[in-house]
């Protein structure tokens, strides 16, 4: 990535009424706001790497991982990617939630890329996975949340990219779920892939990744070894390590 | 290194590689087709008829339009009726692409803030839901014209190259305006009277024939005017279409599909942030 930058043009409508509608139509000067999501960031990740993104809220990780996979265009600068992008930015995407978990198996699977072959090949190990039973021919709209998500990461985690992109998909289900989807990700883990992680929870990041990279209002602020940057990022963000923040999800 | 497989870069409007463009589409078209369907399954959902409304929408619609113009017009034989379902149920497939067509951008927006995929797959998942609507209410237009004893011949085979045009300007109209409404939401609300005026302005509840000549001088404009005349000499009178009618129709539906298709195109990479 060279001096990657992302601005977007936010209107803002401080009282929506049709008056004002009336005042401002066919005017240029709408209210705007500008974001720079992104700012100049420079980053080069190689095969193999298990970078994990960190930062505030609105630091612009999201922003930075749809930039990555080619979802949003950046402002500035050039993205050149070398290899096929798998992305886990939002579980369920896809889904249909009046469908069976079986059907949205499927659903899930080919918005995700692959092959129906593929998802006939893999289903067995998916619904096992999910650990759902005979809930599978359920009706989406019947399950728990937990129930969702549960199937959401299982289908997702199918998915064998060379660049796999994860946005805070890991907190799913209850902590032996938790567990197994972490397990999983390490063995998505090899030399010939690409594995980005992005994820509030610093023990994961610290457990999971061989790097990490920083961001701070669409900067990057530093990028190295995991425990460093991860002091580094708490002493700025003046906490410690107290439980709440130390959550693994 | 190898040469990048992908780079992006700020936004041009500018037509993407379309090779690669429709070798990512033909990837997904087992997608496409599965999520036409469960979109389709969702809409009947949960009521008692289910997938049985497949059949009876057009079937209502059909004796409600009868209704109107026999009072209106106090006759009623049997090619009357049989030029009205047909026309009314090709009027559906487009009217039904373009209403399907018109939210499928916005209405796709967690797909397309969390997913890398060829966007035009939407509107033409909401054509394929058309025409998925469109199949069973042919089946009851050939029983219904054999009940009112029409005519078969040879020359109905000429309903297959006029469903080809009608299902392109479906595409076409979808793919269009899709993409109008990221930009311009209003458009959504302005559709339904669009529809409307353009179902009493094309030849469905009256005859291409009973119109005057003053008046048929305007209806170049309208699309798909001599679209349905020539779908219902082909399926209520059994006759070949005019070449005129066939060659304003194709014209028509080749000049939607491709501003449609190089507006869509050009524009789909500002999608997600439009949303």
């Amino acid at each position: 990535m060279q001096n990657v930058g992302l601005t977007y043009k936010t209107s803002i409508v401080k009282r929506p009424t049709l008056k004002a509608r009336l005042k401002t139509i066919g005017r240029s000067n709408k209210h705007t706001r500008v974001v720079n999501a992104l700012n100049n960031v420079n980053l080069d990740i190689h095969y193999g790497t298990v970078l994990g993104v960190i930062g505030s809220n609105g630091a612009g990780k999201s922003s930075l991982m749809r930039v990555i996979s080619g979802i949003v265009p950046p402002t500035q600068g050039r993205i050149e990617v070398h290899g096929s992008v798998s992305t886990l930015l939002a579980l369920g995407v896809g889904f249909n939630p009046s469908m069976t978990g079986r059907a949205n198996v499927y659903l899930g699977g080919l918005a995700a890329g692959m092959s129906r072959a593929e998802i006939d090949g893999q289903f067995d190990a998916i619904a096992e996975f999910s650990e759902l039973g005979d809930a599978i021919d359920a009706p989406m709209r019947t399950y728990s949340s937990g129930m969702y998500a549960r199937l959401a990461f299982s289908v997702a985690a199918t998915v064998q990219p060379d660049i796999l992109i994860v946005d805070e998909a890991l907190s799913t289900g209850d902590a032996h779920f938790k567990e197994k989807s972490l397990n999983r990700i390490k063995e998505l883990r090899t030399a010939d892939r690409a594995l980005i992680l992005v994820s509030h929870a610093m023990a994961t990041i610290e457990d999971v990744c061989n790097e990490v990279a920083w961001l701070h209002k669409g900067k990057l602020m530093a990028r190295g070894n995991p425990a460093e940057i991860i002091k580094q990022y708490r002493e700025f963000m003046q906490v410690g390590k107290s439980a709440a923040a130390n959550e693994d999800v | 290194m190898s040469a990048p497989q992908t780079v992006y870069e700020p936004f041009r409007a500018g037509l993407p590689p379309l090779g690669s463009y429709l070798r990512s589409l033909w990837a997904r078209r087992s997608f496409i087709s599965e999520f036409s369907r469960s979109e389709l399954r969702e809409q009947n959902y949960g009521s008692v008829f289910g997938q049985l409304w497949l059949v009876l929408n057009p079937l209502l619609l059909s004796g409600v339009y009868f209704l109107l113009i026999y009072i209106i017009g106090g006759q009623s034989d049997a090619t009357r009726y049989g030029h009205l379902t047909a026309s009314l149920f090709l009027f559906y497939l487009i009217s039904n692409s373009l209403s399907g067509g018109v939210k499928s951008i916005t209405a796709g927006q967690r797909l397309i803030l969390n997913t890398a995929f060829p966007r035009v797959m939407l509107p033409i998942s909401a054509t394929v839901i058309a025409l998925f609507k469109f199949i069973p209410t042919l089946f009851i237009f050939f029983i219904m014209r054999t009940v009112l004893g029409l005519e078969y011949s040879w020359n109905m085979f000429w309903a297959i190259p006029v469903l080809l045009i009608a299902l392109l300007m479906g595409l076409g109209m979808a793919i269009l305006i899709s993409c109008i409404n990221v930009y311009f939401r209003d458009i959504a609300s302005f559709l339904p009277y669009m529809t409307r005026s353009l179902l009493y302005l094309s030849p469905i509840l009256y005859q291409a024939s009973d119109l005057s000549d003053q008046l048929k001088r305007f209806e170049i404009v309208n699309p798909i005017f001599y679209l349905l005349d020539a779908w219902s000499q082909v399926m209520v009178y059994a006759q070949a279409p005019d070449l005129f009618s066939l060659m304003h129709a194709l014209i028509w539906a080749l000049s939607i599909f491709f501003v449609g298709t190089y507006f869509f195109l050009s524009r789909e990479r500002d999608f997600a942030v439009r949303l």
